[in-house]
C-alpha cells in the first residue's frame, strides 16, 4: 500500500515522534505545573540573580569591571538587598547607559 | 598536480597575508606581476618553471588585490569628511541593511548617494553606519535624508578591533542621530527587491518562532535556524563561548544541508525531474543564504552546496577541498580583507580541520572494526569535535584569550542536541506557516530540547578547569 523511500520513512518517523513528544509534554505541563520548569528554560540560565550572585561569580562572568562589581555587592550588603533593578542606578558608576545594559543581565526574585 | 585550484588559492591567500604584513608600493607589485606574467607566457612549455611562475603570480595577485581594496574611490564619502570634524552634514541615501535594535540604539548601514556640507553638494558613494537613539520603523531599501555629524567609529581597546571590523566591511564613518528632526524619510524605495523580500521573510519567520516559544528559546532557535543572534542574552552567549559550543548559534553547512534535503524531498514527492530538482534546490539555497544575512559561514556553506549540486548536475565526482576553496575565493576575490576576519578564519579552518584530521583519526582508532553502532556513533562524534577543536584552538586562544578544555566533551553532548533542535526548528517554522495547530504541538519538544541544551552547558562550564582565561 505504501511505497516509502528510506528518506521518506525517516521523515515520517521523525514527524510522528515529534508529535508524540509534543502531546506527552503538553499533557505533563497541563497536569503538573512544575513540568513547565523542565520544558521551558529557567531565567537563571540567561540572567544573574542580583540579590544572590556572589562577588566571585560576578567577576568570573566578566560582565562588569571588578571595581563596579565590588560596589554592587557593597551596596547590596549595606541595603540588605535590591528592591528593584532601578536601584542599580544608585550604585556609583552606573549611569543610564550602563543601566540599560545591566538590566538585561540581572533579575530580581 | 591533483588539486590545482587548492594550491592556487593557498598562494593567493599567502599573498594577501604578505601584503597585510609588508608595505610594498602597489606599482612595484604590479611591475613584478607583469614581469612574472610575461615570463610565464614565454617559458610556459617547461612544466616546473611554468608552475612556479603561476604560483608566484597568484601570490602577487593576492598582494595586489589587498592593496587595491585599501584604496577608496574618489567619490567615497570618507574623502569628503575630515576626522575630528564637528560640522553638520546632510546625507542622501538608502538603507542597505536590516535595521537592528541593539543596546537601546537602532543601527543600520546607509548607502550614501549625496553629501552636503556648507551649501556644497556632492555626489558620493560608500557606506555609513547610522546609530539612532530612538526607535523608528525603518526597513531595508528606504530612502532617507539624514543630518548630523560624521565621525570615526569607536575603536574599543588598544587593538582597535571594532574599527578594523567595520573597515573590513567597507565602513569608515558613523553618524549618530539623536532627534527625530535629523531624519527625513522619502516615499521612494531603493535597493534590490529580492533582498527586501528575503529580509521581510526572515522577520516574518522570526515572528512565527516567537509566536510558539517563550523569549529565551525563541532567541536561540532564531539564531540556529535563521542566523538572527540579536535576541540571545549576553550570559548565554558567554557561557557557550566558555564551553566552545558557540558555533551552534550560527547558521552553518548543516542548516544548508537540511534546506537542500527538505526541498529535494518535496520535489521528489511532486515527481520533478532530476535536473529541475537540482536547479530549484540551488535557487532555494541562494534564497536561504539571503534570508540568513549572507554571513561568511553561510556563504561558505552555500557555495560548497552549489559546487556539490553542480557536480551532480554534470555527473562528476564532487571534491570537498575544491568546493571549500571555491567558497573561499568567492568571498576573498571581491573582499580580500575578509581573510583577517575571525568568522571567516574559524568557519574555513574548522571545516578544513574536520576534512583533513577526521579520516586520519578514524583510521587510527580503527573504527571500521567496531560493531556496536551506538559506540561507533559516539566515537565518530568525538573525533569530529576533536578535529575541529585542534584546528581552531590557536585562533580562539589568540583572539578570545580563552582555552576551553571542556569543549570536546561539550560538543559530544551538545552537537547532537543542536542537530535535533535545528531539525525541530525547521519543522516548527514550516508547520507554523502551514498549520499553526501542529506547530503548537511541535513547540513543546523544541522548547524542552533547548532547555536541556542550556542546562547541560551550564553544568559543563561549572566543572573544574572547564575553561582557562589567560
Amino acid at each position: 500500500m505504501f511505497n516509502f523511500t528510506p528518506e521518506e520513512r525517516k521523515v515520517t518517523l521523525f514527524l510522528l515522534g515529534l508529535a508524540l513528544c509534543g502531546i506527552v509534554l503538553s499533557n505533563l505541563v497541563k497536569v503538573n505545573c512544575r513540568m513547565a520548569g523542565v520544558v521551558y528554560p529557567q531565567i537563571q540560565l540567561a540572567r544573574l540573580n542580583l540579590n544572590k550572585v556572589s562577588l566571585t561569580e560576578l567577576i568570573k562572568t566578566k560582565c562588569v569591571p571588578v571595581k563596579l562589581a565590588e560596589r554592587i555587592i557593597e551596596y547590596r550588603n549595606s541595603h540588605k538587598e535590591f528592591g528593584s533593578l532601578e536601584e542599580l542606578k544608585e550604585v556609583k558608576g552606573i549611569g543610564d547607559q550602563r543601566y540599560e545594559k545591566l538590566k538585561e543581565l540581572f533579575f530580581i526574585e | 598536480m591533483k588539486r590545482p585550484l587548492v594550491i592556487l588559492t593557498v598562494f593567493y591567500c599567502l599573498g594577501i597575508i604578505l601584503a597585510g604584513w609588508i608595505r610594498i608600493n602597489f606599482w612595484i607589485i604590479t611591475a613584478m606581476a607583469s614581469a612574472v606574467f610575461t615570463a610565464a607566457t614565454l617559458w610556459g612549455r617547461k612544466n616546473g618553471v611554468f608552475l612556479a611562475l603561476v604560483l608566484f603570480l597568484a601570490l602577487l595577485i593576492g598582494c595586489l588585490n589587498l592593496r587595491n581594496s585599501w584604496v577608496l574611490s574618489k567619490c567615497h564619502i570618507r574623502k569628503f569628511v575630515a576626522y575630528q570634524d564637528n560640522s553638520l552634514y546632510w546625507m542622501d541615501g538608502f538603507i542597505a541593511s536590516q535595521p537592528e535594535f541593539k543596546n537601546n540604539h537602532l543601527w543600520f548601514i546607509l548607502r550614501a548617494r549625496q553629501i552636503q556640507a556648507e551649501k556644497l553638494r556632492y555626489k558620493c558613494c560608500g557606506e555609513v553606519l547610522v546609530k539612532m537613539d530612538f526607535e523608528q520603523e525603518l526597513n531595508y531599501g528606504d530612502n532617507l535624508t539624514l543630518m548630523g555629524n560624521l565621525g570615526r567609529p569607536p575603536g574599543f581597546g588598544p587593538s582597535q578591533g571594532y574599527r578594523d571590523f567595520l573597515a573590513r566591511q567597507g565602513i569608515y564613518l558613523i553618524m549618530p542621530i539623536q532627534d527625530y528632526r535629523q531624519i527625513i524619510r522619502q516615499d521612494k524605495f531603493s535597493g534590490v527587491g529580492l533582498i527586501r523580500g528575503c529580509l521581510w521573510l526572515c522577520s516574518y519567520l522570526e515572528q512565527v518562532i516567537s509566536r510558539y516559544l517563550p523569549a529565551l528559546p525563541a532567541s536561540i532557535l532564531s539564531a540556529m535556524v535563521l542566523g538572527q543572534k540579536r535576541g540571545i542574552p549576553w550570559l548565554v552567549n558567554n557561557s557557550m563561548v566558555k564551553s566552545g559550543t558557540v558555533h551552534i548559534l550560527v547558521v552553518s553547512g548543516f542548516n544548508v544541508g537540511i534546506v537542500a534535503f527538505m526541498v529535494n524531498l518535496l520535489l521528489k514527492i511532486l515527481r520533478f525531474p532530476r535536473k529541475a530538482r537540482i536547479i530549484l534546490i540551488a535557487i532555494c539555497l541562494l534564497i536561504y543564504c539571503a534570508i540568513t544575512g549572507a554571513t561568511n559561514p553561510v556563504i561558505r556553506a552555500t557555495v560548497m552546496g552549489l559546487v556539490f549540486l553542480a557536480a551532480h548536475l554534470l555527473k562528476r565526482e564532487p571534491d570537498i577541498y575544491n568546493s571549500l576553496v571555491s567558497a573561499a575565493l568567492f568571498i576573498l576575490v571581491p573582499n580580500p580583507r575578509q581573510l583577517f576576519d575571525i568568522g571567516f578564519q574559524l568557519s574555513f579552518i574548522s571545516v578544513l580541520a574536520i576534512v583533513y584530521f577526521y579520516p586520519k583519526l578514524k583510521a587510527l582508532a580503527r573504527l571500521e572494526a567496531c560493531r556496536i553502532k551506538i559506540l561507533k556513533f559516539i566515537i565518530e562524534g568525538c573525533l569530529v569535535s576533536f578535529s575541529a577543536w585542534m584546528g581552531t584552538l590557536v585562533i580562539i586562544a589568540l583572539n578570545f584569550r580563552i582555552i576551553s578544555l571542556v569543549t570536546v566533551l561539550a560538543n559530544i553532548l551538545i552537537v547532537p542536541l543542536a542537530t535535533l533542535i535545528t531539525l525541530c526548528g525547521f519543522t516548527l517554522v514550516l508547520s507554523g506557516l502551514i498549520y499553526p495547530g501542529l506547530a503548537n504541538l511541535f513547540s513543546f519538544p523544541t522548547a524542552a530540547l533547548i532547555t536541556l541544551l542550556l542546562n547541560i552547558n551550564a553544568v559543563l562550564i561549572k566543572l573544574p578547569l572547564a575553561y582557562i582565561y589567560f
